[in-house]
């Protein structure tokens, strides 16, 4: 059983192109970072942000994802058609954990812990001092609008029909 | 460092299927907290180093791409799904945790704050656990055997010896 209390939260998400998409009841109260080098190699990045959900809980709503096992207890889950990095499955537990970043409202999903700090960045506490550059729309407002007007992401909500209509072929 | 005193770095995807190797400085070495990003890692944010033009070389294969809008690449390996790529009309960059050395790429700067998590800045008050003390919830961990490339070329990937996968 796991340790964490359920969250009454209901949401989707997916990975970047839409060709994967899931859909959770309910949700672990478990909101992470992991350090560890086996989680930032698998998402290329300076941790995982995840967040786990009871497996019965859990539904595949469009597509299928891919999975690598990334040791002999792990599966790595992520989109075959664009790579985003969707989920960290221990196959022998009763939760899912999902990459924040992949669901539709990452933001009511704030961390609570950071684990696997043996591998942290020695410079990850100096992050929130960088120089805070700009808004995407400042450094070039062409830029922006091309990116916007032709961007081939899913949104951030179910669809009935992905790609939509019209849109070029892919 | 090379001959002529560039520094390089190397790197790869989670599988070992991937691999990179750069020579000559890195640029524009960032987060960026735009909603494409976050959703093409996963994550709160994606971090990037900019290749230097003409330095970058894949020595094992070569990542699949999904064109993310009209002027962008994204390269991910097709074999484990670990990012590796932002590809733009002007240069290559790379993802921050496929480098082998990360800790050598530290981020200067942070692009794409309008879609930056309210979250983010009070990670660091956090409180934190090394992967050990999670035993007792996952036992798996004393016993792992991991199938992730190690941080440094390998002449011959996967391992003679390994189990089939």
């Amino acid at each position: 059983m796991s340790r964490f209390a359920v969250l009454p939260i209901e949401m989707s998400g997916g990975c970047q192109c839409g060709a994967v998409r899931y859909h959770a009841t309910r949700f672990t109260d478990n909101a992470h970072l992991c350090h560890c080098r086996m989680c930032q190699k698998a998402v290329g990045n300076l941790f995982a942000a995840l967040v786990g959900a009871p497996k019965d809980a859990v539904t595949w709503t469009r597509g299928t994802p891919a999975r690598f096992r990334s040791s002999a207890h792990v599966d790595r889950g992520y989109c075959r058609d664009c790579g985003t990095p969707l989920f960290y499955d221990n196959l022998e537990g009763d939760r899912i954990s999902f990459t924040i970043g992949s669901l539709d409202e990452p933001v009511r999903f704030k961390p609570r812990t950071h684990e696997g700090i043996e591998g942290r960045m020695p410079w990850f506490f100096e992050l929130d001092a960088i120089n805070e550059g700009h808004a995407t729309e400042f450094e070039s407002e062409d830029w922006a609008a091309a990116i916007k007007a032709s961007s081939r992401q899913h949104p951030d909500h179910d669809t009935d029909v992905w790609p939509a209509a019209g849109e070029a072929s892919r | 460092m090379s001959l002529d005193n560039k520094p390089i770095y190397t790197g790869g995807c989670q599988c070992g299927a991937v691999r990179f190797r750069v020579e000559g400085a890195l640029t524009n070495v960032s987060v960026c907290h735009c909603r494409m990003c976050q959703k093409a890692f996963g994550n709160f944010y994606a971090s990037l180093a900019t290749a230097p033009g003409g330095g970058l070389v894949w020595t094992r294969g070569e990542p699949k791409r999904f064109r993310s809008s009209n002027h962008v690449l994204r390269g991910f390996c097709a074999e484990c799904g670990t990012p590796l790529t932002f590809e733009a009309p002007d240069g290559v960059a790379l993802a921050i945790g496929a480098f082998d050395h990360p800790e050598e790429v530290a981020p200067v700067i942070q692009w794409g704050i309008e879609a930056k998590l309210p979250y983010v800045d009070g990670i660091p008050s956090l409180p934190g656990e090394p992967t050990e003390a999670d035993m007792t919830s996952a036992p798996y961990l004393s016993d792992l055997v991991s199938y992730q490339h190690p941080d440094y070329d390998t002449e011959v990937w996967p391992p003679k010896r390994e189990e089939t996968r």
